[in-house]
């Protein structure tokens, strides 16, 4: 009898193992984006399931990087956008997927603080130290930018803009991608460029 | 002894006076120099916490008008590291902003082959320790040796990272001496030879790409057996972001033909005929590397041994082409002028004959070979071309528009050029016929250019890709078989005794074989109103009405004495200088017709994107790739294609109809056409219902019971799609 449960514990703990490691594809623009459920700066449950009705925006940073500096102390341009957003009632959340120890890990209290610093509002900020949200996505350099309509569709994945570079004087001469995507959903119409290069600091995820 | 100084200051004080203005614009100066002196050090070198810069120069002086390497030279200490031009998952190439003395100039970075880093999920491509980039600088002309000196300065942006990334700047300045033209410079710098040495090279064996199953790219390199004995790893590094992905393994299968690595696409994943760019680098064992830019055209499917021909069997397809050529509707009527001729010289000696029939062959000779040769040209500048390229050229199609027509007046008899097209009438014996049947043999290459026979399509797709001795041998073989029908005739009196008697039924038949000539006047007038618009075609029929009345005029002034023919000849040359000027201007003002609106038609306009996305969809695609110059093309859409049944069928079957127009130069599809290893039109192609079909070429001659047959027959051995939608758990791609 114990060894026949202990079979069964064994066939299960197998068959579990393997479910775990199905190959979980990226997210691909015009199928449903990847479900999660994350902790936030707060300390509490984040569902993107409960966003659903409401555009979100999920955007990967990490405060020390250079090319976020460029977007937020050096140009607010990443406030200004998170400030429309909240005017249109989008639902903008950071991920921080750096692991402990790695540059731009904080803890949720210095999170909203750098915010409240930097004037930024984002609706939300989601702690995902341990990176798994950010494989998820396959997400790859802060900032990195996705965009899931109301229906819980993948509209868009990138760059925040179009030219590559930390200086701050080319945000004004640069294509904002979010911004356009972000209008275009608004206005019922396709995404102009629904894929673009994402750029900037490479996201330090454990391993 | 205080007069003496009294008297100095005194002066000195009138000196100051005098030259006030000179003095303090003096000493102002004096005082620039000494603060530029003491502020503007030599910066060839400048020093980071990570990064050591240095501007370093290939020789220590320069010629004016000379071009010589200047190299950034990046010292990076270790674990850190800079980018290459494509920088990978994260992170910014390296940029040099050049400030340059008049007349100067800089070309794009060359950059040394990369290596990679990888960290985690991400991948970067870019160097360690240290990497110098190149760029080949022109010296002005107007340096002075000895007086002047070159002077740049360089911007230098880069990113640095470890772990953590540091966008830098610096600025690096060099001033070289001027020398003169026979002053020889002293050794190169060996960091620059050192850096050439790292560039990659173009590849010494062919390299192939396709796109394979279940979104994956195949890169194949051909090498030689062994060549790749000592093979510890190759990395395909692309130029641009997007095409593969970057951090996912790329599986090496070596065999004793090569090698090929499995790319997995990325997420602007390239189509059919299109480029995939970037660095093969191979690294052996013992840490030797080898870097290969390459940049070959994605094709549908492996090239096997169906696909290539070799050098002999292209040969022989290219004589058979040629001979069935004589059938194709353009070079019928030249064929048999030079038949009526051989009948009119049945009178003649037989070497006469023979001479006739290899004058001709060498007419057709010539202009194969001048074909060729054009083409090796333009390949070697870069174009991209295809058989039949030269009617895409509207002053092509107008000139030869003009010539049709002016040979058909000399069938027609309204007037001779030059000792009589074919050769018949008066002067047959003396060399002016010699002259008539070697261009007879030219007219019959630039009238066959447009058709294509069976078997020719082949040929000339392996020709294309030959280098130069090859593409000249499978272009003189198909000349060879054009004109092979009528040296056998010429040769072989028996032959000729097939052929019915002379008489007044030639000259009858002489003047009936001009109509298909205004007849080809009139369809080349009609592809150029399609690529140049209704009012050059306007102007082309009134230039062919002008080089009517140049043809009565010389003529009919001929018999009429010295001055009057002279006059006559002298008008008649302004009328056809008229024709040609109008012809060109119409040419060069001209604009494409526009493409019918689509409600009436039931195809589409080839786009590769849209072709992709109905592929993606798994949804049945028919392709026509045609050209308004290309008669058998046209021909089988009108008995084919256009045909009710056919057209019902794609409609029941829900089969999109893309049709590519090739009448204008268009580098997308001569890419397409590449890719399936053709050159020119038709191209006939039907993808089954299904994801990952391959596509069924069909024959260069369609009937409609062709075309039904091939679309009914891979609709049957596909299953029919299930309705299911699939959704993966994680909402990921569909499987």
């Amino acid at each position: 009898m114990a060894i026949k449960n202990l079979a069964k514990a064994f066939c299960a703990g197998v068959a579990l193992t393997f479910a775990a490691t199905a190959v979980v594809a990226d997210p691909v623009v015009g199928q449903p984006a990847p479900v999660f459920t994350g902790k936030t700066a707060e300390g509490s449950n984040l569902n993107l399931e409960a966003l659903r009705g409401r555009t979100v925006v999920l955007e990967w940073t990490n405060h020390e990087c250079p090319y976020v500096v460029k977007h937020y102390e050096k140009s607010g341009n990443i406030p200004q956008l998170q400030k429309e957003a909240a005017e249109d009632g989008i639902v903008w959340l950071q991920v921080i997927s750096s692991a402990p120890g790695k540059q731009g890990h904080v803890d949720g209290a210095t999170a909203l603080k750098l915010n409240e610093q930097r004037g930024a509002h984002p609706s939300g900020v989601i702690l995902d130290s341990d990176g798994s949200i950010g494989k998820l996505y396959a997400a790859q350099t802060s900032p990195h930018l996705f965009i899931i309509n109301a229906e819980g569709v993948l509209e868009y994945k990138g760059g925040i803009d179009s030219i590559k570079s930390p200086k701050e004087g080319d945000i004004p001469k640069a294509t904002n991608y979010v911004r356009e995507a972000l209008d275009a959903i608004a206005e019922g119409k396709k995404v102009p460029h629904p894929s673009t290069a994402p750029y900037g600091c490479s996201i330090k995820y454990a391993s | 002894m205080p007069d003496v100084i009294n008297m100095f200051f005194k002066w000195f004080w009138r000196f100051i006076a005098r030259f006030k203005w000179e003095g303090i614009i003096l000493l102002a100066y004096a005082l620039a120099t000494v603060v530029s002196i003491s502020a503007a050090e030599a910066a060839e070198q400048a020093a980071t916490d990570q990064v050591t810069a240095r501007l370093i120069a290939e020789t220590p002086a320069v010629h004016p008008g000379a071009a010589i390497y200047l190299g950034v030279q990046q010292i990076i200490i270790p674990h850190w590291h800079t980018y290459w031009v494509n920088p990978g998952d994260s992170g910014n190439a390296t940029i040099i902003e050049w400030e340059l003395p008049a007349g100067a100039s800089a070309s794009e970075i060359l950059w040394p082959a990369p290596g990679r880093i990888s960290m985690g999920p991400i991948t970067n491509y870019g160097y360690e320790n240290e990497v110098t980039l190149l760029s080949r600088i022109k010296v002005p002309e107007n340096l002075r040796p000895g007086v002047d000196s070159f002077a740049v300065k360089a911007v230098v942006d880069w990113l640095v990272c470890e772990e953590e990334c540091i966008p830098q700047q610096v600025s690096l300045d060099l001033a070289l001496p001027v020398l003169l033209r026979y002053e020889v410079p002293r050794e190169k710098n060996p960091l620059i030879t050192e850096a050439l040495a790292r560039l990659p090279v173009a590849s010494p064996w062919p390299v192939r790409a396709f796109v394979g199953t279940a979104g994956k790219f195949q890169l194949a390199l051909e090498t030689p057996e062994g060549a790749l004995a000592q093979l510890a790893d190759a990395w395909f590094y692309p130029f641009e972001w997007g095409h593969i992905r970057q951090s996912d393994p790329q599986a090496l299968t070596l065999s004793t033909s090569g090698l090929e690595l499995t790319l997995p696409a990325g997420e602007a994943p390239l189509g059919l005929g299109s480029q995939l760019a970037g660095v093969l680098v191979l690294t052996e064992e013992g840490g030797a590397t080898r870097s290969f830019e390459v940049r070959p055209t994605l094709a549908a499917t492996p090239m096997g041994g169906s696909g290539v021909p070799g050098l002999a069997t292209a040969l022989l397809l290219a004589l058979a082409g040629g001979i069935i050529l004589n059938l194709m509707p353009c070079v019928f009527p030249v064929l048999s002028l030079k038949a009526l001729s051989l009948i009119g010289q049945s009178g003649q000696s037989q070497t006469s004959i023979r001479r006739h029939g290899l004058v001709y062959t060498l007419g057709v000779l010539a202009s194969f070979g001048l074909l060729a040769v054009v083409l090796i040209v333009l390949k070697a500048g870069g174009a991209q071309i295809g058989w039949g390229f030269q009617f895409q050229s509207p002053l092509f199609v107008l000139l030869t528009a003009y010539l049709m027509f002016a040979v058909g007046l000399s069938l027609s008899g309204v007037f001779y050029f030059g000792g009589s097209v074919a050769g018949l009438g008066s002067g047959l014996a003396n060399k002016s016929g010699y002259a008539g049947s070697f261009f007879t043999g030219v007219l019959a290459t630039v009238v066959a250019t447009p058709c294509t026979a069976p078997f020719m399509a082949a040929a000339l797709g392996y020709a294309l890709t030959q280098p130069p001795a090859q593409l000249l041998a499978v272009f003189l073989s198909l000349g060879l078989g054009l004109a092979l029908p009528y040296l056998l005739l010429s040769w072989w009196p028996g032959s000729q005794r097939w052929l019915p008697r002379p008489g007044a039924w030639m000259d009858k038949l002489k003047q009936a074989m001009a109509f298909p000539m205004y007849a080809a006047a009139v369809w080349l007038i009609w592809v150029l109103a399609r690529q140049a618009g209704a009012d050059a075609a306007a102007l082309a029929l009134g230039g062919i009405v002008l080089i009517g009345f140049a043809a009565w005029l010389h003529s009919a002034t001929r018999n009429s004495g010295a001055s009057a023919t002279r006059l006559g000849s002298v008008f008649a040359g302004l009328a056809v200088l008229l024709a040609l000027g109008g012809g060109y201007s119409a040419v060069k003002l001209g604009v494409p017709a526009q493409t019918n609106a689509q409600a009436s038609h039931n195809w589409q306009a080839f786009d590769n994107a849209r072709l992709q996305v109905l592929l993606d969809e798994g949804k049945p695609v028919f392709l026509n790739f045609t050209a308004a110059w290309c008669i058998s093309c046209l021909v089988n859409e009108r008995v084919a294609l256009s045909h009710a049944r056919v057209v019902d069928a794609f409609a029941a079957d829900d089969i999109t109809y893309l049709k590519g127009d090739w009448t204008n130069r268009d580098p997308a599809i001569t890419a397409f056409l590449a890719s399936f290893g053709r050159s020119g039109v038709p191209l006939y192609l039907f993808y089954p219902a299904g994801k990952s079909s391959e596509p069924v070429q069909l024959p260069q001659i369609l009937t409609p019971d062709i075309v039904l047959a091939t679309v009914r027959a891979e609709k049957a051995q596909t299953p029919e799609p299930t309705s299911l939608s699939a959704t993966a758990i994680n909402g990921g791609r569909t499987p």
